[in-house]
Formats: C-alpha cells, structure tokens, sequence
C-alpha cells in the first residue's frame, strides 16, 4: 500500500489502530482496525482496490469518520484495513445553478468556510455535528433543518471506484464533459445514485448536491407545550401543514432532556444512579425555561410569501394549548441568523455526550413511523418505558417528514459506569423487539445492530437481503469492500453475520 | 441565573434548531404567551452568534480548519470545558498553561469526551504547528 499512496499515508501503529476504533463503544477493541490507508486521489483509490482485491483483505470506507453514535471510523468486521477519505478535500461550486461537487473529505465547516470565502449567495443545510463530512452525511441519509433537510434527496450525480477499481460516474456524467451532471438526476435508463447509500457496492469518490439560494427571509415559531400528553395534538397540528408543502423542512420535536443533555449536568440534579422524578425534571425546566417538548419550524423564501406562511400557521395553532409561542424572523441584511436553521455548522449538540460529566457518549435508536400523533404517543409511552425499565434517561425526538416520522431516541450513556454500559446492548435489543411488534424499521444504525436491523426486513423470507447480496456478489465477488455495512455479506464471509 | 448559565441558555437555543430542536431558553423569548404567537415579532435570539473563523497566521490557519469547530465559541469543547476550567479558560487560544506535548497527546490519545484525532484528519507536522500555536496564543 505504502508504494501506491506514500508509506506516510499508510497507519498502522497501535495508536493509529486505536484512533480508528469506536470512540463511544464499551469495548473499543470489538471493532479495531488493522491499520488505515488515506489515499488523495481516485487512482490511489483504484490502486488501493487493487491491492485489496489481490490479497483479498476486508477495507472499510469512511468520509471523515465522525458519524458518532453510529460507530465512527472503526469498521463491521474487526481487523479490516480502514478506507478513510479525509485527504480528499476538493470542492467545485457551480453558483449560478446552486450545485456543489464535493470529495468525501469536504467536512461542513469546509464547504461553510469556502462559500462564505468566495462570497457566494448559498447556503448549507447542516446536521448536528457538522464536522462529519457532507458527502458521507448525504449518503448515511443523515439529515439537517433546512428545506434542503432531506440531504440524500438533494445528491445528484456521483463518481464511484467499484469493487474491482472500475470508476464510473452516475446520472448525466456518465456522458463525458456533460454540463448537467449535477443538474438532472435520473440520468437514462437505471438510475443509481441511491444505490450506493448505506451500502457497501462503490467508493463514492465526488458527490453532487444541490444547495439552497439564499432566501429573503426565514420566518418561524419555537414552540414549547408543558405536558407529554400534549405531543399527539402537536402532531397532529404541524403534519398537514408539512404534507400540503406549506412547512417545507422537517420540524423535529424534542422534548426537554435534549435541550437539557447541553445545558447541565444530570449530577447537578439527582445523585448518581437515581432516576430523574416528575419533581427534578420541572426543577430543570424552570431553571431553563423549556417545555416538556419543544420544536423549532421555519419557513424560507420571499418576505411576502414567509408573512402569509406565518398567519398561516398561527391559524392553525389558535386554540391548541400551547406552553409559549415565539415568532423568529431573519431577513436579509440582518446581522447573519448564526443556528443550522440557517445552515450553519455546529459541534455544540455533541455536548450531550457530556451528560453524566465523565467520558460519555450515545448510540441511536431510530424508528420510522407513520405522521400521526396518536401512534407517536403510543411511540412514546412504550419507549419511555422501556428506558425507565433499564435505568436510561428518556431522549427522543420526532422529526416530521413529508409523508413518514423518524423518531430519533439517543442511549446516553457513561462510559465510566460499567454497569449502565452493560445494560446498553440489552436495552438496545428490546427497543429494536418492540419496535419490530409494531412493523416499524430503522432508518440507520450502529455497527454492531446493522445484522439486527437488516433482519427485521422479512419480507418473503428476506427477500431483500438476497437480492442485496446477488448485487454484492455480482459486483464485489472477492468481498473487499465494507463487509458487513447494512447488514450485507459478501459470499465468502456470510457465515459472520450475527 | 449566572452570567455562565445565561451564556449556555443561549446556546440550547441554536441547540433547539440543532439536533436539540428545542428552542426557548433565556430572557429572548416573550414568556409563555396566552394565545399562539401572542408575542411580538422579534429577531432571533442568537442572531449575530456566528462562531469567528478568522485568522492571522498559517498556524492560526491550522487552527481553525482542525479544532475551532469545537474550540472556539459555540464548539462542544468550549461547551465542555467551561464545566471543568477557571473562567475564561475554555477557550484553548487563552489558555496560559497549555504545553505543546500536551496538546499533541491530548489530540491523540482523546481526553475526555473529546475523540482521538487521526494522523490522516492532522498529520504529525500539522499537529506540531497548532500545538506551538496553542502554547504561545494565550499568553501573549
């Protein structure tokens, strides 16, 4: 490897090992690489592939391998070699068409820091921690606040290594020196942009996404209600709003332990070990003035059009209970908004890692439901319970989507407290059961749940998962690459799954 | 509230549009208002909150392309680290006891909540650069 990409490209120590691992994980060794390989260009990738498939050695590919919670930059199968792309730092903004082609390095501090450079009416639709790479976010269909929220929804057009080196490009560059690339997603025939998210069929070398022009305004509400019970009205209230396009971003509703998780340290409130009671949680709120959940919407767009938006929705919120209701208001020329809302990067949320004050962290429980407040109070009285049963601290979010709910729940956990550790693959399990009764699935999960997951998708006897690994055998018949992401299995490791 | 708290107020307000989506927090807001929207309209509470992406030197540079994300205002070490340190030593760049090795093993080996940093994402020299910058920042 080192004489393809440079012998310092190349790590392998034990502390590059560990570098590598799974930094939130219990047992960091469960998941530890072999070493590292960071090319910087395409062809040291193809010549990366090469090799790999020569000596049939198992590579793992990362943007920027900070998707924490998901399991970072540490690989399915322990002792793989790490493909990490975070020397792959090129981006080519086309400003008149609002399009970006990036390389799986581009972290969104980057692309932030290159349009507010060169000065260009653009803005980024940014997720929690925007120090991932924009590229690897879009393809984990991670997600941000903006109407552009949606960010596997906006790629267009990639450039892919297959498994054995063969580099092609998606969509409409798949006609060499197309101007429209990153313009027109379907390209002809099969498109196959999707193809290659959560999946383990190419190495996406650049990555076409569209962002948003800079609007006039953005306008909206911070709603807050006092009472659990009050999420099914709430729901209910912003989901025909979102389905008829009138609210255009995903609105995602927390409830108080996500703003508190930032704000202060549980051990300021209950001793360690005690769950948190009725009482403690409204000494908490009060302090910081939060509702028991509360949700940010936002509009963007002409002052005009964001005007009518908001009595529009004030219309639909007149009578319901609601704890406090705040209009926000940006509008072009005013001093720069500063918050994801509008699409600027942050690390801050990261800070709930730091919860139980010592060496924290979190892995993620992410079902999918239908838009619909009673089932997401039913959602929430069975996970919340299912947290109380094994000592957790309740943390969900709903996030309302166009058609579909993604009701985001972090385990916060202390990695210090090797009994709470002990109880996280348990809980984890009986999450996912319960959610299995209900037929809902995850959108995206951790490392060591991508088998479990995948397993939920039953249909005809896993009919999905054949047809999965007739396209991995198809293409990756030597199984170098990511075995094991998405629940899929190369021929010749098969028998690993869990 | 104390002028710290206040401070972390204000940032679970950009954390309600984050990951957080809670918003209300702090003195910005109009109390719990008797209708929907009974409040006046205003400009958001963290406007003009941007994180400062300048610099002065390459070292600086280095800075912040690598770590102001989380080092400098807003950043989840800053967050962090005003929990553990004497006031107004969360921020690194102001730190007057931080020795260059320290950074340098603080980066790879991880220290707290803070991951370790690859030898890809920082490579030895460039770690060398922000360490001697971090060392001399504060105490000029």
């Amino acid at each position: 490897m080192g004489s393809a990409i440079g012998a310092q490209y190349v790590f392998t120590t034990e502390e590059d090992r560990i570098a590598y691992s799974d930094h939130y994980s219990a047992d960091e060794t469960s998941h530890q690489p072999l070493g590292a390989v960071a090319p910087a260009t395409v062809e040291e990738v193809q010549a990366i592939i090469r090799i790999a498939n020569e000596h049939k050695v198992p590579l793992w590919t990362i943007s920027r391998g900070k998707n924490f919670g998901y399991g970072g930059s540490a690989p399915v199968v322990k002792g793989s070699i790490v493909l990490d792309l975070s020397r792959m730092k090129k981006i080519e903004v086309d400003a008149e068409n609002g399009t970006v082609l990036v390389e799986p390095g581009v972290s969104f501090f980057d692309l932030f820091d290159f349009i507010q450079e060169h000065k260009l009416p653009l803005w980024l639709s940014v997720p929690g921690n925007s120090w991932g790479s924009v590229a690897g976010n879009a393809l984990d269909r991670g997600v941000g606040y903006t109407t552009y929220g949606d960010h596997a929804a906006r790629i267009c057009g990639l450039e892919v290594v297959l498994p054995d080196g063969d580099l092609v490009r998606t969509g409409m560059g798949a006609m060499s020196g197309s101007p429209n690339w990153q313009l027109y997603k379907p390209g002809y025939g099969p498109s196959w942009d999707t193809m290659f998210c959560q999946s383990n069929f190419g190495v996406v070398t650049k990555l076409g996404l569209w962002l948003m022009p800079e609007p006039e305004s953005v306008l909206g509400f911070d709603i807050d209600v006092d009472k659990p019970e009050d999420l099914g009205w709430l729901i209910d209230t912003l989901a025909p709003l979102r389905r008829q396009g009138i609210i255009q971003q995903s609105p995602s509703i927390g409830n108080w332990l996500r703003a508190a998780a930032t704000l202060t340290l549980r051990d300021e409130w209950v001793e360690p070990g005690k769950p948190l009671t009725e009482s403690v949680i409204t000494a908490i709120r009060k302090k910081f003035n939060i509702g028991w959940w509360g949700v940010a919407v936002r509009w963007y767009g002409p002052l005009e059009i964001n005007e009518a938006t908001s009595r529009v929705v004030e219309k639909a919120f007149a009578g319901k209970p609601v704890m406090a209701m705040r209009p926000t208001r940006w509008v072009k020329g005013d001093a720069p908004e500063g918050s994801p809302a509008t699409g600027v990067p942050v690390t801050y949320p990261l800070a709930n890692a730091n919860w139980f004050g010592g060496r924290g962290g979190h892995v993620s429980y992410s079902p999918v439901l239908p838009v619909n407040g009673a089932l997401a109070l039913d959602q929430y009285r069975r996970t919340s319970a299912l947290y109380a049963e094994y000592g957790m601290d309740y943390h969900p979010s709903f996030a309302i989507g166009e058609r579909h709910m993604t009701n985001v729940n972090q385990l916060l956990f202390n990695r210090d407290d090797p009994d709470m550790m002990k109880r996280v693959d348990s809980f984890m399990r009986a999450l996912v059961k319960d959610a299995t009764a209900k037929r809902y699935a995850e959108y995206r999960t951790h490392i060591d749940y991508m088998d479990l997951i995948a397993d939920t998708f039953d249909f005809n006897n896993h009919a999905l998962r054949r047809l999965n690994e007739r396209v991995k055998d198809a293409l990756d018949p030597n199984g170098i690459l990511s075995p094991g992401k998405s629940g899929i299995w190369p021929a010749n490791r098969r028998e690993k799954r869990s | 509230m104390t002028l710290f708290q206040a401070r972390n107020a204000r940032l679970a307000l950009f954390a309600a549009a984050a990951m957080l989506g809670l918003s209300a927090c702090g003195g910005a807001g109009t109390g719990n208002a008797p209708s929907p929207a009974g409040g006046k309209q205003q400009a958001n509470a963290g406007a003009n909150a941007m994180q400062d992406r300048s610099y002065k030197s390459d070292a600086e540079k280095l800075f912040v392309e690598k770590c102001a994300m989380c080092h400098r205002d807003f950043g989840m070490g800053t967050v962090v680290l005003a929990r553990r340190v004497e006031k107004g030593q969360e921020w690194l760049e102001k730190r007057t006891d931080l020795q260059a090795d320290f950074v340098k093993t603080a980066a790879r080996a991880g220290i707290g909540n803070m991951p370790r940093i690859t030898r890809s994402d920082v490579s030895d020299a460039q770690l060398d650069a922000i360490a001697a910058y971090l060392e001399k920042a504060g105490r000029k």
